[in-house]
């Protein structure tokens, strides 16, 4: 049984929800432990599923025995194998960060009860965003968004400040009204079609109006809880006001989650539309989100809200190469970019998070002014800032160059040089605002704000610095990503 | 502070006055649902979609009611994640107001303690009886819960018995009991059948009634918790 992959597909979601209630019935104290164990159990499941996966092909689990289309069915091919494996390795990263964050002098009894909640809130997010990756049934799907959301939301929430509930407030209306206009789109999928699993849509989708009603509903849906440009609005105030490893969580992985359902649904279900300009027009808010982002974070005065526009940008990236997907030849190149780049940047900004919010902890604001000399005081930190933002950038040896690499080889073939140029374009924007947060880094110190600062504890400075070093590793990595998506899912477009 | 930005707020909702911008918003509203309406029209006729098959299926589910064939077994694993959403959602109200925003004293009169002494036990029965008719006709554990949630808020507001601020074990064992059920159920017939919630059709009613049971008692819990928004705490304790 478990030399089958098939067996680990439910663990892999089944383990991190059960450690969930067990960190909730547990006393709070008793809560990292538990993430442990959960973790460790979630780890083994990945690891089994993935080398099965590479052996065996793609795998399904019908739950309860029946199969699509009455009852529910899991599948994994390369594509969900990968998300997982970065929702594993980020979210560890992450959680080691956050015993060091929580366990800092200077909290309060208050706020130290607050944060407990963050173990049993992140082991829940985790088990909906497995049970996201694993899906094959768009209801299904609607039902881990909204565990997504919700278990997001709480995070956000879980700092505590007026500015920051606030924040949270507003990204849950957005959450909510995303997910209902995608649920809308459920409901004229199995009003015209009669089925809701993704592969018996995809054999029997046709162009009807109610396909078309479908598609819109649930890409706006998905457009607001992935805060594509115009639908940013809510992403930097949250993103930037959560605690440091939340922000990390949600910059990294939770924006992925539902960029992952709209990838497969216009790939699997919406492909008879690729012909209608509806990629174009995603397209064109990609490169829009890509300029306009960049030059917001440009002009931040704040650490984290620089960090959080940087997102806004990084997102166009995903939905820039929309059109090519569609085009036979520079499919499976765009694909590949495209996940390289989710890869890329979900260890990349989820490092930068995390080392600003050492830095944060330590100068005690976070204005970009106050980071003079920091290089001396929290060298770990400000390097894996540094290699954060080579990757942001583009620069190489890291993921974000060869996921460039391949859009750029791709647009090229198809002679979009428009693509092309606002790639370019976004990796240089990049390294200006990168450049504004490094160079005060490296600055002559101020020795009398020197003397009075704390030092982040080990944990901290050496997760955010691992995955800044997986950010660049990932540079040799294009191949095996490649190799990857071919278990299933480079060539899962409809039409053949 | 807070208090005028609420009367602020209620204020502004009472201002119907149709602005331009809102006749903007007004017309996309309405040319989108018109849209979305012709969409609609257009569904092929006379199919009974998935219906059919369910109804076939109901000989091996272990129940009579096909509602509750589809919400705890066809698509048990949508149901597991709903439990869950409610259990998260105490989580998450937990981690943001510790403590409950209202409180509640003890009335003056022992009329209504007495009266919602005595509803208790009869909206156990009457939920009790819900979730087992649910099986063949219609109702289940969130009709069930429903009530129980209900009874749970009178409970509280008639201040019969609350416990001290905090988060005791029994009442999170309460909420979680839904989750718990579930799960156990879930992994523990992955492990014996190598499909997750796959349950056996001899078992099968025996199984759904008692995560539903446990589901029920959850649901009732969770509705009354939330209704306090916090965790629950006496009047003098304010």
């Amino acid at each position: 049984m478990i030399f089958e992959a098939a067996f680990w597909l439910p663990v892999a979601i089944m383990a991190p929800l059960l450690a969930a209630l067990c960190a909730f019935l547990a006393p709070q104290r008793m809560s990292p432990l538990v993430t442990m164990i959960g973790a460790a159990i979630t780890f083994v499941a990945v690891g089994f599923l993935s080398a099965l996966l590479v052996r065996d092909g793609p795998t399904r689990h019908p739950v309860g025995g029946w199969g699509a289309p009455l009852g529910i069915d899991l599948a994994a091919d390369g594509l969900s194998a990968l998300m997982l494996m970065l929702t594993a390795v980020v979210g560890a990263a992450v959680a080691l960060y956050a015993y060091g964050y929580f366990n800092f002098p200077g909290h309060n009894e208050e706020t130290k009860q607050r944060y407990a909640s963050f173990w049993p809130l992140w082991l829940f997010l985790w088990s909906a965003l497995n049970a996201l990756f694993l899906s094959r049934d768009v209801f299904n799907l609607y039902v881990t968004l909204e565990l997504v959301s919700f278990a997001a939301v709480a995070l956000t929430a879980l700092a505590g400040k007026p500015d920051v509930l606030r924040a949270a407030m507003r990204y849950l209306l957005v959450s909510l009204a995303g997910s209902l206009f995608y649920l809308m789109g459920v409901a004229f999928l199995y009003g015209e079609f009669g089925v809701l699993d993704i592969d018996q849509l995809k054999k029997g989708v046709t162009t009807a109006p109610s396909l078309a009603a479908a598609a819109g509903l649930m890409t706006v849906g998905l457009m607001m809880k992935t805060a594509l440009f115009p639908l940013h609005f809510w992403l930097p105030p949250a993103h930037a006001n959560a605690i440091a490893p939340v922000s990390a969580l949600l910059s990294g992985l939770v924006v992925k989650g539902s960029f992952y359902i709209l990838l497969r649904a216009w790939l699997e279900i919406f492909y008879p539309l690729s012909h209608t300009g509806a990629p174009y027009l995603l397209m064109g808010l990609g490169g829009v989100a890509i300029l306009w982002g960049s030059l917001q974070a440009i002009r931040q005065t704040r650490l984290k809200l620089l960090i959080a526009y940087s997102t806004v940008a990084q997102i166009g990236y995903l939905f820039l190469l929309m059109p090519l997907l569609f085009v036979k030849e520079q499919s499976a190149l765009a694909l590949t970019g495209i996940v390289c780049f989710i890869l890329a940047h979900a260890s990349a900004k989820a490092a930068a998070f995390l080392s600003a919010g050492a830095i944060q902890l330590v100068t005690g604001d976070d204005r970009i002014a106050s980071l003079r000399g920091l290089m001396e005081m929290q060298p770990l930190a400000v390097v894996a800032f540094g290699a954060a933002g080579v990757s942001l950038a583009a620069l190489p040896p890291s993921g974000g160059f060869i996921a460039k690499w391949f859009m750029l080889d791709a647009s090229l073939a198809h002679g979009d040089w428009l693509i092309a140029a606002i790639i370019v374009a976004g990796g240089l924007l990049a390294a200006i605002y990168v450049m504004r947060v490094v160079a005060p880094l490296f600055r002559q110190p101020d020795d009398a704000v020197l003397h009075r600062l704390t030092l982040a504890p080990k944990t901290m400075t050496l997760s955010a610095f691992s995955l800044a070093v997986l950010a660049l590793l990932l540079s040799f990595a294009g191949i095996a990503v490649m190799e990857m998506l071919s278990i299933g899912a480079i060539g899962m477009l409809g039409i053949e | 502070m807070q208090t005028r930005d609420i009367d602020r707020a209620l204020q502004a909702d009472d201002d119907t006055r149709l602005t331009r911008p809102r006749l903007f918003v007004l017309a996309l509203t309405t040319a989108l649902v018109a849209a979305l309406a012709t969409a609609a029209l257009t569904f092929p006729a006379n199919v009974g979609r998935l219906a059919p098959l369910a109804i076939d299926s109901l000989p091996r589910s272990g129940v009579l009611n096909p509602v509750t064939a589809v919400l705890l077994n066809y698509r048990g694993y949508d149901t597991l994640l709903e439990v869950a959403v409610l259990l998260l959602a105490i989580v998450g109200v937990w981690a943001i107001a510790p403590r409950a925003r209202i409180w509640f004293k003890t009335p003056d009169t022992p009329v209504l303690a007495t009266f919602v002494r005595l509803l208790l036990p009869l909206m156990i029965v009457v939920a009790g009886y819900m979730l087992w008719l649910g099986a063949d006709e219609p109702g289940g554990a969130f009709q069930g819960g429903a009530v129980l949630g209900g009874v749970g808020v009178l409970w509280v507001a008639a201040a019969v018995w609350l416990p001290h601020a905090g988060r005791p074990f029994w009442l999170r064992l309460l909420l979680g009991a839904g989750v718990a059920a579930f799960v156990i159920a879930a992994v523990g017939l992955l492990l014996l059948t190598g499909g997750l919630l796959q349950y056996p059709p001899e078992q099968a009613k025996t199984v759904i009634l008692v995560i539903e049971g446990a589901a029920m008692f959850s649901i009732g819990v969770t509705l009354a918790v939330l209704f306090i928004g916090g965790y629950p705490r006496r009047e003098e304790e304010k």
